[in-house]
C-alpha cells in the first residue's frame, strides 16, 4: 500500500518540529558537556514552542505594573506624587524600575528573548520554505475512499484521458500537480497540492513584527519629543531654549529641530452650555501663523486637537489649552515691574478652576510673590468660590501676597508653577478676590497688583518619529501575513483513475476516484471546496466524454 | 528542529540567525548606551566641558539680527563688526542668569577699556521686567528683545544653545569665538576673552 | 449638530425589545435542552470518528503536535475512535442539508429559539443605528454604546456561526450571556445619547472603534464557548476519574469536545486579525491626537496585553501539552484582560483615553 506521506520530507507532517522535551547532551556521544554542547542546548530551548509561550505570558505580566503605577516617562509629577503618598515602597519600587516599566532592562530582556526566539524559529523556517518551492506533491494514495473527502463516480473515458481532463481543472485552479514516473508501472493518477502562501503569510507576520520592534528603536534613536506651553499672542521658534522641555532621542542634537516659528493668534474653545453634557468641551480651535524657516512665507492654519501641522519633517499638536490671567505689578517706587500674561494650570476640581504663581523677582526693594486661583465662572457656594463653568463667563482671580527672597538670585532652577514660600512673608490674612479691572493694595506701601484681564493658552507638543511610517508598514505587512496564514489552507487533492466495472459494450468506463485532505481546517470551507471541485471535475470529465463520442 | 536540515543549511541558518540577533542587539545597545560625538576645532576651558574656545578658521560665522532694544531703539548686531562682543542670551525669570548677572557687570566694567562690548539677548521674557531686571543688577549694557527665540534659533544653527543663560563671545570679525554653555563664571569668561583678544 | 432626543428614546425601546426577544430565545433553546428532539449529535460525533479514523490512516500530522509559529491546528485522532466501517467519509453530514431544512429537523424549540434570536438581532441592530442616527455619529463612543454595540456583533456572528455548524446546543449559553450583559449595561452604565468631546471628533474613531468594538464581540462569543469547553472537559475527567455520572442530559446534547474547541478556535482566528486592525487604528489615531502613536497609556497597554495572550492562545494550540484546557484557560484570560480594560483600566484609571462617559 502506498504510503501518503513521501518519501522526502514531507511539509505536512514537520515531525521534525515537534517539540521535544529537552534533551541536553544528545549531540556528545562521548558524554561530556561543553560549552557548545550548552549553547546548543540554551538555544534549543529559547527556539523551543513552550519557551515562547512562556515568555509571552511573561511579557504580558511584565506589563501589568506598566499601566497600574504611574510611569516617569508619561506622567511624572504622579511619580513624585507616589513618592509622597507611599513614602516607604517608592524607593524600592523604583529600584525595581516599575516607575519607568517599559525602559527597564528586565523588561526589554523579555522582548528581546522573544524575538530571538522568533528569529530562531523563522529563519529556518525560511530557508525550508524557499527550497520547497520546488518540491511535489506527495504520490496518489491506493486508496483514497479513506481519505476525509472523497468522492467515485464513472465516466466514458480511458482512463489515461481522464487523468488528462482532472489535471487540467486542478491546475487551472491553480494547484501544483505531480504525475506517475516510471517507477510508478502502469497507474493512472494526479496529484495536486494548493496552500503554500500559508507558512509564507506566517513568516511575513514573523518578520513584519520584528520589523516594528526596529522601528521603533529607530524613532527611539532619530526622532525627539518636544513641549511648549504658547500663550494666545506669543510666538516661538523651534529651538531648544525656546521649548519647555526637549526629549531627543540618541543621535538627536539641537540642530536636528526644524528652525520654524509659530505665532499663536487666537484660540477658541466652546463648551455645551445645557444638558446633560453641560460644560463638556465641544470644540477647540488654535490659529496659528508660522513660518517654515526664518524670512520665509508666513502660513496660516487651524490647529485642532486631530488635526497637527506638519511642519519641517515635524509635526505639532494640540495637546491642551488653559487660562493665562494678565497682572500688572507696580512696586513701592511706584515702577511697573511685572505686566503680563501669567499661565495658570487647571487642577482636579474641574471646570477650569486654574492654580498659579506671579513671581515679581525685581520689586524694590523686597520682592514679591502671589499665589493664586483662577476661577472661569466663578459663584460662591457656601463661602467658597467654585467654578461652575469652564469658560470665562465671570472671572475672578483670589490671591495671596508674599514679599521677601524668591530663592530665585542663586542656586537651583524653579518651576514656574510653583512659589517657594520658606524665605518669605505673607502679606495678606486671607485670600483677596480680585475682579477683572481691581487691584490689590499691598500693606506697608509694597505697591500694588491689578487683574486686568485674561488670555488663553494652549500646549503644544512637537514631535518627530522616523520610525513612524516603518513601523506603519510593517504593522500592516503583519496583518497581511495573519490574513493570509488563516485564511489560506494547505490541502492536497488526488485523483485516480481505473478501468471500471465492464458494462459490456464496447464503450471503455473508468472509475474515477477524487480525494482530498486539508492540512488545516483553520477557517473551514474544505469541504465546501472540495464539493465544488469534485463537480467541476465530474462535469469536465462528462464534457470531454461528450466531445469524444460526438468525435467518434 | 535544526536536525531537520543538512549539515551545510543547518550551518548557514545558524548563522544567519546569530547575525539577525546580532544586528538587533546592536540596535538596542546603540540605543541605550552610546552617546557623543566629537567634534574638532574645539577646546574646552580647564576641563569645563560647557565652556569652550573654537580655534581658529574653526569658528562659525555670528548670524547677523536686528532688534529692538530694551529701551526701545533699534539695533544691528553688524555694527558691533570690528569688535569684540560678548553676546548674553539671559531673561529674568532665569536663576542662574540672576546668579551671573554680577559676573558679567564685572567682566563687563573690567574689559571696557581694551574695547569689549556687552550685549545681552533677553529671551522668552517682557520689556518690563526685562528692564526691573536691568534695574535691580544695575546693568549698563544694552539688551535687544528676542521674546520669539527667532535670534536664539538663528545662533542654534551654528552653535549648539541648548538652554539659558548662554554667553557667546564673537571676535571682531564677527566669527564665534568661544561659548559658555551655562552659567558664566569669572574665570571661564576672562579665559575665553584673554584667549580671543 | 443637536442631538435627536426622540430618536434616542426610539433606540433604547427596541433595546429593550431586543432584550425581551433575546430572554424568550434563551427560555427557547433552554427548552430544546429539556424537551427537544434528541440530536443527531451522536450522528456527527461518529461521523466524526470517521473522519479522525481516516485522518489517521492519511497520517497527516498524526505524529501530533506540530510545533511552529503557524497557528496551525493538525487533525489530532480523537480518542474515541472505534472498530467502525469507514463508510461515510465522504459525507459531509453539515453541508449535505441547506440550512433551513436543517433548523426545521432540529425542532420546534430550536425553530422557535433561532427565530427568536433572529428577529432581537434585527431588534438590536435597529437600535444601535437608531442611536447612530441619534448623535449624527457612529453609536461607540461611550461604554453604554460599545457594550450594546458589540452585544450585537456577538449575537450576529453567534447566529450565523450556530447555523453555518448546527450547533443549536450552545445557543443557551451564549444567548444568556447577551442578554446578562445587556441588562447589566441598561440598569448600570445608561448613558443618553450625547456628543462626543473634541477629542473623539475624528474619522479614526469610526474606524478604531468600529474594529475593537467588532473585535470584542467576536471574542466575548469564543469566552462563552470556552467556559462551555471547560466545563465539558472539566465533566469529561469527571466521569473518566469515576467521581461523576456519565451521560449527563446536558453534556450529551452539546457538541464534542473537539468540535466545541475546533469552534471556539475559529472563532478567534476571526477576531484576532480584527483586534490586530484595531490595535494599529487606534496607533494611527493616537499619532494623530496626541503625537506618538504609541506611548504605554493604560488602555493602549491593557489592548497590548489582551493581543499578546490571543496570541499566546494560538501559539499553545501547537505547543504539546498545552492544547485543550491550558489553551482555553487562556483564552479566557485574554478576554478577562479585554473586560479589565473596557470596565476598570477606562473607568478607574487616569489616562489619556478616559471617554467611558462613566464616573
Amino acid at each position: 500500500m502506498t504510503d501518503v506521506r513521501a518519501p522526502e520530507t514531507d511539509p505536512f507532517d514537520p515531525a521534525a518540529e515537534r517539540d521535544d522535551q529537552p534533551r541536553p547532551g544528545s549531540s556528545s556521544p562521548g558524554g561530556t558537556f561543553g560549552l557548545a554542547d550548552w549553547l546548543k542546548w540554551a538555544w534549543r530551548q529559547l527556539t523551543s514552542m513552550r519557551i515562547a509561550l512562556i515568555l509571552l505570558f511573561l511579557l504580558a505580566l511584565a506589563s501589568v505594573p506598566g499601566s497600574m503605577l504611574p510611569q516617569q516617562g508619561s506622567n511624572p509629577a504622579s511619580v513624585q506624587q507616589y513618592y509622597v503618598s507611599h513614602p516607604a515602597l517608592a524607593p524600592w519600587l523604583d529600584r525595581l524600575g516599575l516607575f519607568n516599566v517599559f525602559a527597564a532592562p528586565w523588561f526589554a530582556a523579555i522582548y528581546l528573548l522573544l524575538f530571538a526566539s522568533l528569529v530562531g524559529c523563522v529563519v529556518p523556517r525560511t530557508f525550508r520554505l524557499a527550497g520547497s518551492a520546488r518540491t511535489l506533491p506527495p504520490r496518489a494514495p491506493r486508496h483514497l475512499a479513506r481519505l476525509p473527502r472523497s468522492a467515485e463516480y464513472t465516466i466514458a473515458l480511458p482512463p489515461g484521458d481522464a487523468v488528462e481532463v482532472a489535471a487540467r481543472v486542478l491546475s487551472g485552479r491553480g494547484f501544483r500537480l505531480r504525475r506517475p514516473d516510471d517507477a510508478d508501472l502502469a497507474q493512472d493518477w494526479v496529484s495536486a497540492e494548493k496552500g503554500y502562501l500559508r507558512e509564507a503569510g506566517n513568516l511575513l507576520f514573523h518578520l513584519a513584527l520584528l520589523g516594528v520592534l526596529v522601528s521603533v528603536a529607530l524613532g527611539g534613536l532619530f526622532g525627539y519629543k518636544a513641549d511648549r506651553l504658547l500663550v494666545q499672542g506669543q510666538s516661538f521658534a523651534d529651538t531648544v531654549s525656546a521649548l519647555d522641555e526637549f526629549h531627543p532621542g540618541r543621535f538627536v542634537t539641537a540642530a536636528d529641530l526644524g528652525p520654524f516659528t509659530m505665532t499663536l493668534n487666537r484660540f477658541d474653545a466652546s463648551y455645551i452650555s445645557s444638558g446633560q453634557q453641560r460644560g463638556q468641551p465641544s470644540a477647540f480651535d488654535a490659529r496659528v501663523t508660522y513660518t517654515e524657516q526664518p524670512g520665509g512665507p508666513a502660513r496660516t492654519f487651524d490647529l485642532d486637537v486631530n488635526r497637527p501641522l506638519s511642519v519641517d519633517g515635524a509635526k505639532v499638536y494640540l495637546i491642551g489649552h488653559g487660562y493665562a490671567p494678565e497682572f500688572t505689578v507696580t512696586d513701592a517706587r511706584g515702577h511697573v515691574v511685572y505686566n503680563q500674561p501669567t499661565p495658570f494650570v487647571a487642577g482636579t476640581s474641574g471646570n477650569f478652576l486654574s492654580e498659579g504663581v506671579v513671581k515679581v523677582p525685581d520689586a524694590q526693594p523686597e520682592q514679591l510673590g502671589f499665589t493664586g486661583v483662577f476661577v472661569p465662572t466663578a459663584v460662591n457656594v457656601g463661602g467658597t468660590l467654585e467654578s461652575v463653568f469652564p469658560a470665562a463667563d465671570n472671572p475672578v482671580v483670589s490671591l495671596i501676597a508674599y514679599a521677601g527672597n524668591l530663592g530665585m538670585d542663586s542656586g537651583a532652577p524653579q518651576s514656574v508653577y510653583q512659589l517657594d514660600t520658606s524665605a518669605m512673608h505673607r502679606l495678606t490674612t486671607s485670600p483677596q478676590v480680585l475682579q477683572r479691572g481691581q487691584s490689590l493694595k499691598l500693606p506697608g506701601g509694597r505697591g500694588t497688583i491689578t487683574f486686568t484681564g485674561y488670555v488663553p493658552w494652549v500646549s503644544l507638543a512637537i514631535t518627530h518619529d522616523p520610525g513612524q511610517l516603518p513601523a506603519l508598514i510593517c504593522g500592516i505587512a503583519a496583518l497581511g501575513g495573519l490574513l493570509l496564514s488563516f485564511m489560506i489552507r494547505r490541502r492536497r487533492v488526488f485523483v485516480r483513475a481505473r478501468v471500471g466495472p465492464s458494462t459490456g459494450s464496447q464503450r471503455v468506463d473508468t472509475t474515477v476516484q477524487v480525494g482530498g485532505l486539508a492540512r488545516t481546517d483553520a477557517s473551514g470551507g474544505f469541504e465546501a471546496e472540495f464539493a465544488e471541485l469534485a463537480a467541476e471535475l465530474r462535469s469536465a470529465h462528462e464534457q470531454a466524454a461528450q466531445h469524444r463520442h460526438e468525435g467518434e | 528542529m535544526l536536525r531537520a536540515l543538512s549539515p551545510g543549511l543547518r550551518r548557514r541558518t545558524v548563522v544567519l540567525a546569530a547575525a539577525v540577533l546580532a544586528g538587533v542587539l546592536l540596535i538596542v545597545v546603540l540605543a541605550t548606551g552610546w552617546a557623543g560625538s566629537g567634534n574638532d576645532g574645539v577646546t574646552t576651558v580647564d576641563g569645563n566641558a560647557s565652556a569652550v574656545v573654537y580655534a581658529a578658521g574653526h569658528r562659525p560665522l555670528a548670524p547677523g539680527f536686528t532688534a529692538t532694544t530694551l529701551t526701545g531703539s533699534k539695533l544691528s548686531f553688524s555694527s558691533y563688526r570690528g569688535k569684540v562682543v560678548v553676546l548674553n542670551f539671559w531673561g529674568s525669570w532665569c536663576v542662574p542668569c540672576r546668579e551671573e548677572a554680577s559676573t558679567l557687570a564685572a567682566v563687563a566694567a573690567k574689559y571696557r577699556p581694551p574695547g569689549v562690548s556687552f550685549l545681552g539677548v533677553n529671551v522668552r521674557d517682557t520689556t518690563v521686567s526685562a528692564l526691573a531686571f536691568t534695574h535691580s543688577f544695575h546693568v549698563t549694557y544694552p539688551s535687544v528683545s528676542d521674546q520669539s527665540s527667532a535670534i536664539t534659533l538663528d545662533f542654534t544653527a551654528k552653535v549648539p544653545i541648548a538652554g539659558t543663560p548662554t554667553t557667546l563671545v564673537v571676535d571682531r570679525t564677527g566669527h564665534i569665538a568661544g561659548a559658555v554653555f551655562g552659567t558664566v563664571t569669572y574665570p571661564d569668561l576672562t579665559a575665553i576673552l584673554a584667549k580671543v583678544g | 449638530m443637536p442631538v435627536n432626543v426622540a430618536l434616542g428614546h426610539v433606540s433604547n425601546a427596541f433595546l429593550i425589545v431586543a432584550l425581551v426577544i433575546y430572554s424568550l430565545s434563551v427560555v427557547a433553546f433552554a427548552g430544546d435542552f429539556a424537551f427537544g428532539r434528541p440530536r443527531r449529535a451522536a450522528a456527527a460525533a461518529s461521523g466524526q470518528q470517521a473522519r479522525d479514523r481516516a485522518t489517521a490512516l492519511a497520517s497527516v500530522g498524526a505524529a501530533g503536535a506540530a510545533a511552529g509559529p503557524a497557528p496551525v491546528e493538525p487533525e489530532v485522532p480523537a480518542a474515541t475512535a472505534g472498530g467502525e466501517p469507514v463508510d461515510d467519509a465522504g459525507s459531509m453530514p453539515e453541508l449535505e442539508v441547506p440550512a433551513l431544512r436543517a433548523i426545521r429537523e432540529a425542532g420546534r424549540w430550536v425553530v422557535a429559539a433561532v427565530a427568536l434570536a433572529a428577529i432581537g438581532a434585527a431588534a438590536h441592530t435597529t437600535a444601535v443605528i437608531t442611536r447612530g442616527l441619534a448623535v449624527h455619529r457612529a453609536p461607540w463612543g461611550n461604554m453604554y454604546e460599545f457594550v450594546t454595540a458589540l452585544t450585537c456583533v456577538a449575537v450576529i456572528f453567534f447566529v450565523f456561526a450556530m447555523i453555518r455548524y448546527r450547533a443549536w446546543t450552545l445557543g443557551v449559553f451564549v444567548m444568556g450571556a447577551v442578554v446578562v450583559t445587556l441588562g447589566l449595561a441598561e440598569t448600570l452604565i445608561y448613558t443618553a445619547p450625547g456628543d462626543l468631546v473634541p477629542a473623539l471628533q475624528s474619522y479614526w474613531l469610526d474606524i478604531h472603534v468600529t474594529a475593537m468594538t467588532l473585535a470584542t464581540g467576536i471574542f466575548f462569543v469564543s469566552a462563552v464557548l470556552g467556559f462551555v469547553y471547560l466545563w465539558v472537559d472539566r465533566y469529561t475527567r469527571r466521569v473518566a476519574a469515576g467521581r461523576a455520572a456519565p451521560d449527563n442530559g446536558i453534556v450529551r446534547r452539546l457538541p464534542g469536545i473537539e468540535q466545541l474547541d475546533r469552534l471556539t478556535y475559529r472563532t478567534i482566528v476571526f477576531g484576532f486579525p480584527v483586534w490586530t486592525f484595531g490595535v494599529i487604528a487606534g496607533a494611527i489615531w493616537a499619532d494623530q491626537a496626541w503625537g506618538r502613536y504609541w506611548g504605554w497609556d493604560p488602555v493602549e497597554t491593557w489592548a497590548f496585553i489582551t493581543w499578546v495572550l490571543y496570541a499566546a492562545f494560538l501559539h499553545a494550540r501547537a505547543t504539546a501539552g498545552w492544547r485543550g484546557r491550558r489553551a482555553h484557560y487562556v483564552q479566557l484570560l485574554g478576554f478577562a484582560s479585554l473586560i479589565f480594560n473596557v470596565l476598570v483600566v477606562q473607568v478607574f484609571i487616569a489616562g489619556m483615553h478616559s471617554y467611558s462617559g462613566v464616573g
